[in-house]
């Protein structure tokens, strides 16, 4: 059942503490703020210990980062920062989503600068989809796993967000273009 | 495949998360289509522009220093127990520290009862000491219960046990088994009860008491929900309290 090498000990620190860059990335993305990054951090890292005991998977990072995304919602829904939750575009089918054209940005011409407020200004599970994905690298798999949603909401939620962050950056550069002019 | 079937995979194909038929199919596709093939080169450059251009937060040297100090066992020291390295770092509030001495020391048994039991205890004790017992505060069940809408996906039961002698203080979010959960307090005299809800979601808690240095600790389930209390007050009370809450539930 399990996938490590028999030789490796599966303790806390070699098997969750290799994804902390990951966890704390994550934490960041969703809490937009560092010190709350670290503190959230922290106490998944208490909770995955308490738990871990109970880790049967074979996936140890998506384990980890279900546990420190939890704490962080918890966090976000204490601070009433923002709402957490996205209303009901999940339920719309996945035919009826049109994949928005990725033409109508000159990609070359973005800047990280742009790219980093625009997602900031998505809502956290738009931010969080971009951000395992394309930041972390994580399977849609391993995002459903994470998320704790089916494969097709992760499909069209991503699709969702690219186009959303398509939406914030054409908006940022028209801004920009009307004042220049 | 058409045009417009075609375009619902395209995404798909960008992230590299199509079955090699459909992706040989959808290449296919792509080499005769030109309108197509223009929309997936526009997502390929979408890709490689996040993937490349967004900043990923790396841990900071100092916090990476403090977790690794805190979970790293250390091969020069003799092995200690968890507990007592812990108690030997600085940097955590001595209230966290003791939380973990206390969930960890009991955590010697790798049970799923004794684990949630532990866990469970920890964030009594953590709710006592760093002084966050409660989000919301009230002894009204009619504020209490509103408070958790939106902040949970499920709705826990609320009741004041005044009468019983077990007043309602408040209500609060926490995590347990990974998952958030309700924590109800109520107060017993100078102590207090923590009541941890949250839904079974196929794993029931089995129905189970016990008595940890000074702490009681008791579960049930209820209506798709798990409960388990938890305090320092005897187990008769808490037993009490227990049947006091599941009879006005019901």
């Amino acid at each position: 059942m399990e996938a490590f090498e028999p030789n490796e000990p599966l303790t806390f620190d070699t098997l969750m503490l290799p994804h902390l860059d990951a966890a704390y990335n994550l934490a960041c993305w969703l809490l937009r703020d560092p010190h709350d990054a670290e503190d959230a951090v922290q106490d998944a890292c208490l909770k995955a210990h308490r738990a871990f005991g109970r880790f049967r998977g074979t996936d140890a990072r998506a384990w980890f980062l279900t546990i420190v995304r939890n704490v962080c919602y918890t966090r976000m829904r204490r601070n009433r920062r923002e709402p957490v939750e996205v209303a009901f575009e999940d339920d719309l089918h996945g035919s009826m989503l049109d994949p928005a054209d990725a033409n109508a940005v000159a990609w070359n011409e973005v800047k990280g600068e742009m790219l980093r407020k625009a997602l900031e200004n998505l809502p956290g599970e738009y931010r969080e989809v971009i951000v395992l994905h394309e930041i972390e690298g994580l399977s849609y798999r391993e995002i459903a796993a994470v998320a704790e949603i089916p494969i097709g909401t992760v499909m069209s939620r991503l699709a969702r967000a690219r186009g959303k962050l398509q939406t914030e950056l054409l908006s940022q550069t028209g801004k920009g273009s009307s004042h220049g002019m | 495949m058409e045009c417009k079937d075609i375009r619902l995979l395209l995404e798909a194909n960008s992230d590299g998360e199509l079955d090699p038929v459909r992706q040989l199919e959808l290449q296919a596709h792509l080499r005769a289509c030109p309108a197509c093939a223009l929309l997936a080169k526009g997502l390929d450059a979408r890709r490689d522009a996040l993937r490349d251009l967004l900043p990923r937060h790396g841990a900071t040297p100092q916090f990476r220093g403090k977790i690794q100090a805190l979970y790293r066992p250390r091969a020069m020291r003799r092995r200690a127990p968890f507990g007592w390295q812990i108690m030997n770092l600085g940097g955590l509030g001595a209230s966290l520290a003791l939380a973990v001495l206390v969930g960890y020391s009991w955590g010697t048994s790798r049970s799923r009862t004794n684990g949630l039991f532990d866990e469970a205890i920890s964030e009594h004790v953590r709710s006592l000491q760093a002084g966050h017992l409660v989000d919301v505060m009230s002894t009204d069940q009619h504020t209490v219960k509103p408070w958790f809408i939106g902040r949970l996906d499920f709705s826990p039961p609320v009741v004041d046990l005044a009468d019983a002698g077990f007043p309602l203080a408040g209500g609060r979010l926490e995590t347990i088994d990974g998952r958030p959960a309700a924590a109800l307090v109520f107060h017993r005299r100078l102590h207090s009860v923590n009541l941890f809800i949250w839904p079974t979601g196929g794993s029931a808690v089995p129905v189970h008491s016990s008595a940890e240095k000074g702490y009681n600790a008791e579960s049930w389930t209820q209506g798709g929900l798990n409960f388990l209390a938890v305090s320092e007050i005897p187990a008769g009370e808490l037993d009490q309290f227990a049947e006091e809450f599941r009879g006005r539930t019901k």
